[in-house]
């Protein structure tokens, strides 16, 4: 299964796919969780906390800047962008991260 | 003349704050110009104007030069005539630009967009003070408003999730082209506690603090704007001490710039 899962802000996308994401799993499922927000914390509704979620947040932007090679395969993504949540789910923020230019 | 960016996470009530914000400078004898750069646009309801949806049109702009944008305002049509001709005058005279529409393709909307950004790049700086009313996230406030606003305006709810919004989008103050000045507003707020909460949370003052309430939200569901539906709200007297906040900052600046 591949889910999206979309809809106006504040109207509960993240804590929706959380609890998919976990709800899959607990009944055997090996999920992915890929956060696509541009303002991720996915990882906030999964439970891995608030500095697990940040972390993820700072790996991507190590891509961004240039200082960390992309990874080739999805594979690799969701190995090196990614940590364990409960339940078993995987998650990994996949989404470009918008920063200002530093002045 | 000011140009004010309301940005924050997705539902924390920036729509429903820059439309009742924009209406009271109105009052205030300001020429304001609301713009929803939303690519699903919300602010009209917010506003009072009776308009469903009101896109600019793919016509206002013709492919651009080479070396220049994609799309540039046709022959003819500058930025203050585009808003003339596109922006709608509704309650408090406060004039509504919309630039995405509900049902439009990606090509319209980038067409949109083109028209949007040249106008808000040409139009004379003492024509209009200008309250943009920005999508969640923070590809716009970061990427496409940021060179634009002097003020940005970080809506947020009391919630962790909403903090983190905040605390990204308070990085535009360190940004080389960042907004002169970032205020903070706590939205549906239930009481002091919550105010604090997030002033600790974010390790800054709130400037303006905003509750929500049943009233509201019956009144958004009958299409009445806060403004119109329930004026003695809390709601509105938190948007005032916005509106309160935002002249300070302003008279502030001017007051060091002289």
């Amino acid at each position: 299964m591949k889910i999206a899962v979309v809809g106006k802000g504040g109207a509960g996308k993240t804590t929706v796919s959380a609890v998919l994401a976990r709800g899959l799993s607990r009944r055997g499922g090996q999920v992915v969780a890929l956060d696509c927000d541009t303002n991720p914390n996915l990882g906030l509704s999964l439970g891995v906390g608030d500095l697990e979620t940040e972390r993820l947040v700072t790996l991507r932007e190590q891509v961004d800047e240039g200082s960390s090679e992309h990874a080739i395969t999805w594979a690799e993504i969701v190995e090196h962008y990614g940590t364990d949540a409960p339940d078993d789910v995987r998650l990994t923020v996949i989404t470009r991260i918008e920063n200002p230019e530093p002045g | 003349m000011m140009r004010i960016a309301f940005v924050g996470k997705g539902g924390a009530g920036k729509s429903s704050l820059a439309g009742t914000v924009a209406r009271l400078f109105g009052r205030n004898h300001r020429n304001v110009l609301a713009i929803d750069s939303d690519p699903v646009p919300g602010l009209a309801y917010a506003l009072g104007v009776q308009v469903v949806d009101r896109p600019i049109p793919d016509d206002v702009v013709v492919e651009g030069a080479a070396d220049g944008p994609r799309w540039v305002l046709r022959p003819g049509l500058d930025a203050a005539g585009l808003v003339e001709q596109y922006a709608p005058v509704g309650p408090d005279d406060v004039r509504y630009l919309q630039f995405g529409n509900l049902w439009g393709s990606i090509a319209t909307i980038q067409r949109a967009q083109h028209a949007w950004s040249q106008a808000v790049r040409e139009l004379p700086a003492d024509l209009y003070d200008i309250v943009g009313d920005l999508p969640g996230g923070t590809r716009q406030p970061m990427a496409g408003w940021g060179k634009y606003a002097d003020l940005v305006i970080v809506v947020v709810e009391p919630t962790v999730k909403s903090l983190h919004s905040a605390r990204r989008l308070l990085t535009l103050s360190s940004a080389a082209w960042g907004p002169e000045s970032i205020l903070v507003v706590a939205n549906k707020v239930r009481d002091r506690g919550d105010v604090a909460w997030i002033a600790d949370r974010l390790g800054r003052a709130v400037d303006a603090a905003s509750p929500w309430s049943e009233a509201m939200i019956q009144a958004e569901r009958c299409n009445l704007a806060p403004l119109d539906a329930e004026p003695e709200s809390d709601f509105v007297a938190g948007a005032r001490a916005l509106v309160e906040s935002i002249e300070l900052t302003y008279r502030l600046r001017q007051e060091v710039g002289t």
